[in-house]
C-alpha cells in the first residue's frame, strides 16, 4: 500500500542532512503539529461561527452579517477580538481558583482530541494504537470542568446548568461509545487510520454508513447531545437557566467555553466523517482513477494531489455535518430534561446495544462484508 | 484439531456445571419476573430453590473428579471445594425458604431479592473453588457487592440504609487491603496468579520475607473481614441488626463458609512456608473472637444481635480447626460448618417466624411462647441448644471434633479456652430457651399473650414451616447419626490433592532449611503429623 | 540517558509530584469540593503513570472510568447534598490528627521499606509495546482469565439490577389485599414504615 506523503519523515530526514541527531530532529518536529492543530481548530471554529450566522439568517430569511469583510466573513474575527478585549469579571463571591480552572478544563481535552483526527495516511498528529478510545476517554473529562464552572460561579442557574451538563454528557457517552464500538469491531482496530483504511477500496459504497445505518444515527444524536447543541442544549437553555454554567462568565473565559463548544462540534463532525464517511477517501477510489489514466502510484504529483484531496474531502464531509447540525439547531425545538434523559437511557442505550450485538452477529455471518 | 482437544481438556468446563445451573436459575428468575409479572412471580422462589438443589445434585457427580482443575487453572473443583459449594448452595436454598414471606411482608420486590441472593451464592461458590488471584478477587467482589445490595434492600428503613452504607464502606476498604496483598504476591512470585505457582515462586525468592509477611497479613485481614473475626468484626453487629433477617442468616452461614473456604485454600496452597505465621495470626483471631463474641452476646437483649455476636463466637470455634492445620483440623471445620448451617439457619427461621407474627425480636418478649406455639418453641430451642453444644445434638459433636483436632495438634490452651467459651455460650442460649419454656402462663409477655392464631396456610408461611421442620430434624438427628457427615468431611479432605501436595511441599522445603519453621514454638505440631 | 529516557524520567517526576500533592490535598483540605476535584487530579496523574508504563489502554480506561464516571458521580453527590453543617469543635483535635499521622507515616515507612528491600522477581520484562496492549488484554480475557471475565458479567448485571432497585421509587399497585393478609397490627414488621405512593397517570412527575 502506498503510504502517501509523510511530512514528519521528510522533515526529520532533511534535518539529519544538516547533521542534527535523530532524537533532536524529532523533538524539533514536535511543536509544528501542535501549533498547526491549535490554529487549524481555531480557524475551523471561525468558519463554523460564520456558517452558523449565515445559515441561521438564511433559515429566518434574513441577510445575516454583511459588513465585516466580503459576505461578513470577518464577523467571527471581530467577535473574537471583542471577547479578548472585554473586561474579565470574576464575581465577588465566587471561588476564584475554580472559576478560572473550569473553562481551561473544558477546553484542553477538546483540543487534545484533535491528536487523533486523520486527514490522510500520514497526515495525523499521532497515530495512537487506540485513537478513537482516547477521544472517548478525553471527552469524559469535560463534565468535570463544567461542574467546576457551575459550582465556582456560586449561582443557582450555573450550578443547575453544570449538573445538567454533566448528567447529559454521562448519559450520552454510553450510546456514543457503543456505536463507536460497533465500528471498531468491524475494522478490528481502535486506530482512526485503520478505521478509514477498512472503508477504502470500494469508494462511496465501502463507507460505514451503509453498514451501520442505525449506528451512525445513534452516533450523531449522541454527539449532538455531547456538544450541547440544540435540540439538546439544556445546560444553557436561555429560557430556563439564563445561560447555564456560563452565566457568570465574560471576556476570555466565556470565549473559552464558546470556543470549546464549537471546536467540539467540528471535532464530532470530523470523527463522524472518519467513522462513517470514509475519512479522507474520495467517493471514487483515487488509485483506480490513477490506473485509468495510466499514472504511476509513485508519481510525486499524484501524491500531492491525493494529500490535498484527502484534506479537502475530510473537511467537506465534516462541514456537511456541521451544516446539518446548524440546520437542526434552527429548525427543531428543544427537548425537556426528562425527555432528554429518557431518550438517552431508555431508547438510545438499548438500541445501541442491539446494534452492537447485530454487528457482531453479522460479522460472524458475513466476514467479507463486515470485516472478518 | 490436536490443539483444540487439548485446549478443551484444559478448559474442562464441565466442572463448573453447578455454577452454570445457578446462573441459569438466576436468569430464569430475572427474566421470568420481567415477562410474567407480579402474579406469576409467586412461583419464582421455588424455581430458585429447585435450581439450587439441582446444582447440589450436580455437585455430587463431580465428587472425586479425575482432573479437578478447570479453565486453565483458575478454578479447582476438588472435593474440598465441592463440599463448601454444597454448603453455600444449601444455605441459600434454606434462606430463600425463610425470605419469601419476609420480603413480601416488608414490601420489597421478591424476585429481585432472590436474584441478588443467587448472585451472592454464585460468588460464594466460585470463591470456594477459586484457585487464582484474579478469580478470587472477582468472586469475592461478586459475593460482597450482592451482600451490600441485600443489606440495603429494605430501603425505607433507615437502619437498613445505615447497615448497607457501613457494610459497603468497611467492605470496600477490606477489599482494597486484600487486593494490595494480592498485588504483592503477584510481584513476589514473578507475575504468577495461580496459587500453587505462587507458592513455588515465593519459595524461590531470597530475602522477600518482609513483603510476603505483609502480603499474608493483608490477605488475612481481607478474609477475617468476611468471616467477621474479632478485630475485623466492627461491622457485624450494626449490619446484622439493620439488614433484613434472611440476609443476616445468609451472611452468617453462606458468606462465612465461603470465607473459610477461601482461607483454607489460599493459606494452605499459596503460603505453605508461612504456616507458622498464619497459624499464629489465626490463633489470635480465634482467641479474640471466642472471648469477645461470647462475652458480648451475654449482654444482648435483642435476639438478632444475640445471634450476631454468637456467630462471631462460633467463627472463633471454627478457627481452631484452621489453627490446627492438620487434615483432622480441616475436616472438623467442614463438619462443624455443615452442622452449623442447619442449626443456625433453624434459629434464624424461628426468629423470623416470631418477628413476622409479633413484630418484635426482644428476648424478653419470648416469655411463655411454649403455650402458644409449641412447634416454634421446639425448633428454636433445639437449634439454640445445639448451637450451645448440648450433648445429643449435632452441635455437640461438631465442637467435640473441633476440640479433638485442636488437642491432637497440641493446641491445649486454645482448646481449653474454647471449652470455657462454649460454657459461657450455653448460658445465653439457655436463657432464651428458659424464657420460652419455663415461664408460667401468668408470666407470659404481652406480645405472646396477643399472639395471633398459628396459621400455616397463609401465603409464604408453608416454606417457613418446611424450613423450620427440616432444620429441626437435621439438627436433632445429625448428632446421633453423624457418621455419614463425618465421613463426608474426612474423605473430602483426604481426596483433595491441593492440601496434600502443599504439606509435602512444606516438608520438602523444611527439610532443606530447618530454621524456617522450627523457629516457631508451634511448629512441632506439623512435624508430629 | 538519551532524549526519550530523559523525557520519561522528567515526566515521571512531574506526575509523581502531582499525584502526591493532589493526594495529600484530598486528605488534608477542609473543603470537600476541593478534595473531590483533587481526586480527579490524582486519577489523571495515575493514568499518566500508566502511560509511562506502556499500558495505554489501561491509562485511557483509567480516565474514562475514574475521571469520567466515578469522580463525576462523587461530585454530583457532593453538589446535590452540599449542606453546610457547623460541627462542634472537638477537644484535643491535634491528638487525633497526630495519631492518624503517626499511623499513616508508620504504614508508609513499613511499605516503603518493603518495596525497597524486596528483590522483586521481574521475570517477564518483554513489554507490551511489541503488540498493542488491547490485543494482549483481549487474549488474556479469552484464555487464562476467561472465568473471572465471565463472572464479572454476572456481577455487572446484578449490580445494575441492584442499583435500579435501590434508586427507583416503589410503586405499590392499588390492588385489594388478599383475604387473611389484612394489615393487622400483629403482622406488621419494624421495617414497615413507608408512605404509599399510588400509581397515577402523571408519569412525568415520577421520572424527573
Amino acid at each position: 500500500m502506498n503510504s502517501g506523503i509523510d511530512l514528519q519523515a521528510s522533515f526529520i530526514e532533511s534535518l539529519k542532512t544538516f547533521g542534527v541527531p535523530g532524537g533532536a530532529a524529532k523533538a524539533l518536529w514536535i511543536p509544528f503539529p501542535m501549533f498547526l492543530m491549535i490554529i487549524g481548530a481555531t480557524v475551523g471554529v471561525l468558519v463554523t461561527v460564520w456558517l452558523e450566522r449565515k445559515i441561521a439568517a438564511a433559515v429566518q430569511q434574513r441577510v445575516g452579517p454583511e459588513y465585516a469583510g466580503p459576505l461578513g466573513v470577518l464577523q467571527p474575527v471581530t467577535d473574537g477580538i471583542k471577547l479578548v478585549f472585554k473586561e474579565d469579571i470574576t464575581p465577588a463571591k465566587s471561588d476564584t481558583l475554580l472559576f478560572t480552572l473550569g473553562p481551561i478544563l473544558v477546553v484542553v481535552p477538546v483540543f487534545l482530541s484533535y491528536l487523533i483526527v486523520p486527514f490522510g495516511q500520514n497526515l495525523i498528529i499521532t497515530d495512537l494504537g487506540m485513537g478513537i478510545f482516547v477521544w472517548i476517554a478525553l471527552s469524559s473529562i469535560t463534565p468535570i470542568g463544567l461542574l467546576m464552572a457551575g459550582y465556582a460561579s456560586n449561582n443557582k442557574y450555573s450550578l443547575i446548568g453544570g449538573l445538567r451538563a454533566a448528567a447529559q454528557s454521562i448519559s450520552y457517552e454510553i450510546p456514543l461509545a457503543l456505536s463507536v464500538l460497533a465500528v471498531v469491531m468491524m475494522s478490528n482496530s481502535l486506530s482512526t487510520i485503520d478505521i478509514v483504511e477498512q472503508q477504502a477500496g470500494y469508494g462511496i459504497l465501502g463507507w460505514n454508513v451503509w453498514r451501520q445505518p442505525v449506528g451512525f444515527l445513534i452516533f450523531w444524536l449522541a454527539a449532538l447531545a455531547e456538544c450541547e447543541r440544540l435540540p439538546f442544549d439544556l445546560p444553557e437553555a436561555e429560557e430556563e437557566l439564563v445561560a447555564g454554567y456560563q452565566t457568570e462568565y465574560s471576556g476570555m473565559k466565556f470565549a473559552l467555553f464558546y470556543l470549546s463548544s464549537y471546536v467540539n462540534l467540528v471535532l464530532s463532525a470530523l470523527l463522524f466523517a472518519v467513522l462513517y464517511l470514509g475519512g479522507w477517501e474520495f467517493p471514487i477510489p483515487l488509485s483506480q482513477m490513477a490506473d485509468w489514466f495510466g499514472v504511476s502510484p509513485n508519481n510525486p504529483w499524484l501524491q500531492v494531489l491525493t494529500a490535498s484531496l484527502g484534506i479537502t474531502m475530510t473537511l467537506l464531509k465534516a462541514y456537511f455535518l456541521v451544516f446539518i447540525a446548524i440546520l437542526l439547531r434552527w429548525t427543531v425545538p428543544r427537548v425537556r430534561i426528562d425527555q432528554l434523559l429518557d431518550l438517552g437511557w431508555k431508547f438510545l442505550l438499548p438500541v445501541s446495544l442491539v446494534n452492537l450485538l447485530l454487528t457482531a452477529g453479522l460479522k460472524l455471518a458475513f466476514p467479507f462484508a463486515f470485516g472478518g | 484439531m490436536e490443539f483444540a482437544s487439548n485446549f478443551s481438556d484444559q478448559l474442562n468446563v464441565g466442572l463448573i456445571l453447578p455454577e452454570g445451573i445457578v446462573v441459569a436459575t438466576l436468569l430464569a428468575v430475572l427474566i421470568g419476573d420481567l415477562i410474567l409479572g407480579r402474579r406469576a412471580a409467586r412461583g419464582l422462589p421455588y424455581i430458585a430453590i429447585a435450581g439450587l438443589l439441582l446444582s447440589i445434585v450436580s455437585l455430587y457427580f463431580y465428587w472425586d473428579a479425575e482432573n479437578p482443575t478447570a479453565l486453565l487453572g483458575s478454578f479447582s473443583g476438588d472435593d474440598l471445594s465441592i463440599i463448601f459449594r454444597g454448603v453455600i448452595a444449601l444455605s441459600t436454598a434454606v434462606t430463600i425458604l425463610m425470605s419469601i414471606r419476609y420480603v413480601e411482608q416488608t414490601g420489597g420486590a421478591l424476585s429481585e431479592f432472590i436474584a441478588i441472593m443467587l448472585t451472592a451464592t454464585l460468588g460464594g461458590m466460585f470463591l470456594a473453588g477459586a484457585n487464582e488471584l484474579v478469580m478470587i478477587f472477582v468472586a469475592l467482589e461478586t459475593l460482597s457487592i450482592s451482600s451490600y445490595l441485600m443489606t440495603g434492600y429494605m430501603k425505607r428503613d433507615s437502619r437498613s440504609n445505615e447497615a448497607a452504607l457501613k457494610y459497603l464502606l468497611i467492605g470496600a476498604a477490606s477489599s482494597a487491603v486484600f487486593l494490595y496483598g494480592s498485588s504483592l504476591l503477584y510481584g513476589l512470585s514473578g507475575g504468577k496468579t495461580i496459587l500453587p505457582e505462587i507458592a513455588q515462586g515465593l519459595a524461590q525468592v531470597e530475602g522477600g520475607e518482609l513483603a510476603s509477611a505483609i502480603a499474608l497479613v493483608f490477605m488475612i485481614a481481607g478474609i477475617a473481614f468476611k468471616i467477621s473475626a474479632v478485630p475485623f468484626h466492627q461491622w457485624t453487629p450494626d449490619v446484622y441488626e439493620g439488614s433484613p433477617t434472611p440476609v443476616v442468616a445468609f451472611l452468617s452461614v453462606g458468606s462465612k463458609a465461603a470465607g473459610f473456604a477461601l482461607a483454607i485454600r489460599l493459606l494452605v496452597v499459596a503460603f505453605p512456608l508461612e504456616q507458622p505465621q498464619w497459624r499464629l495470626i489465626f490463633t489470635a483471631l480465634a482467641i479474640l473472637s471466642m472471648i469477645l463474641g461470647n462475652a458480648v452476646a451475654l449482654a444482648q437483649t435483642s435476639m438478632k444481635r444475640l445471634l450476631a455476636y454468637s456467630s462471631i463466637g462460633q467463627a472463633g470455634f471454627v478457627m481452631i480447626g484452621m489453627v490446627a492445620a492438620t487434615q483432622a483440623g480441616y475436616a472438623s471445620m467442614i463438619f462443624y460448618l455443615l452442622v452449623y448451617l442447619f442449626m443456625n439457619l433453624g434459629a434464624f427461621t424461628g426468629l423470623i417466624l416470631f418477628s413476622l407474627r409479633t413484630g418484635t425480636d426482644q428476648i424478653t418478649e419470648y416469655a411463655g411462647l411454649y403455650q402458644k406455639d409449641p412447634l416454634l418453641t421446639l425448633g428454636l430451642s433445639i437449634c439454640l441448644l445445639s448451637l450451645g453444644g448440648i450433648p445429643p445434638l449435632a452441635g455437640f459433636f461438631g465442637k467435640i471434633y473441633l476440640f479433638w483436632a485442636g488437642w491432637q495438634a497440641g493446641l491445649y490452651g486454645l482448646v481449653i479456652l474454647g471449652l470455657v467459651a462454649s460454657v459461657v455460650s450455653i448460658y445465653y442460649y439457655i436463657r432464651v430457651v428458659k424464657m420460652m419454656v419455663v415461664k408460667e402462663p401468668q408470666e407470659m409477655s404481652d406480645t405472646v399473650r396477643n399472639y395471633p392464631a398459628v396459621r400455616w396456610n397463609l401465603p409464604g408461611m408453608r416454606p417457613l414451616q418446611v424450613g423450620l421442620v427440616f432444620s429441626l430434624v437435621v439438627t436433632s438427628l445429625a448428632g446421633i447419626l453423624s457418621n455419614p457427615l463425618f465421613t463426608l468431611a474426612n474423605t473430602s479432605i483426604e481426596n483433595t490433592e491441593a492440601l496434600k501436595s502443599a504439606s509435602t511441599f512444606l516438608e520438602e522445603t523444611t527439610a532443606q532449611n530447618k530454621e524456617v519453621s522450627l523457629a516457631d514454638p508451634m511448629a512441632p505440631a506439623i512435624v508430629e503429623k | 540517558m538519551d532524549l526519550a529516557q530523559g523525557v520519561q524520567f522528567v515526566s515521571f517526576i512531574i506526575l509523581a509530584a502531582m499525584m502526591f500533592s493532589a493526594a495529600l490535598g484530598v486528605v488534608l483540605l477542609r473543603n470537600i469540593v476541593y478534595s473531590a476535584f483533587l481526586l480527579g487530579a490524582v486519577f489523571i496523574s495515575i493514568s499518566g503513570l500508566y502511560l509511562l508504563l506502556n499500558a495505554e489502554f489501561v491509562a485511557a480506561s483509567q480516565i474514562l472510568v475514574y475521571v469520567g464516571a466515578v469522580n463525576v458521580l462523587i461530585l454530583f453527590a457532593i453538589m446535590l447534598v452540599n449542606k453546610k453543617e457547623a460541627f462542634p469543635a472537638l477537644g484535643r483535635n491535634w491528638l487525633r490528627g497526630g495519631a492518624t499521622a503517626l499511623v499513616c507515616v508508620g504504614l508508609f515507612a513499613l511499605l516503603g521499606t518493603m518495596a525497597i528491600s524486596t528483590p522483586w522477581s521481574i521475570a517477564d520484562r518483554a513489554g507490551v509495546a511489541a503488540e498493542g496492549s488491547v490485543i494482549k488484554i483481549g487474549k488474556h480475557f479469552f484464555s487464562d482469565f476467561l472465568l473471572p471475565f465471565e463472572l464479572a458479567s454476572v456481577l455487572l448485571l446484578i449490580t445494575m439490577v441492584g442499583a435500579i432497585i435501590l434508586a427507583r421509587r416503589d410503586l405499590i399497585p392499588e390492588e385489594p389485599p388478599e383475604s387473611g393478609l389484612t394489615e393487622t397490627e400483629a403482622y406488621k414488621l419494624q421495617e414497615r414504615p413507608r408512605e404509599l405512593i399510588s400509581v397515577g397517570k402523571s408519569e412525568s412527575e415520577d421520572q424527573s
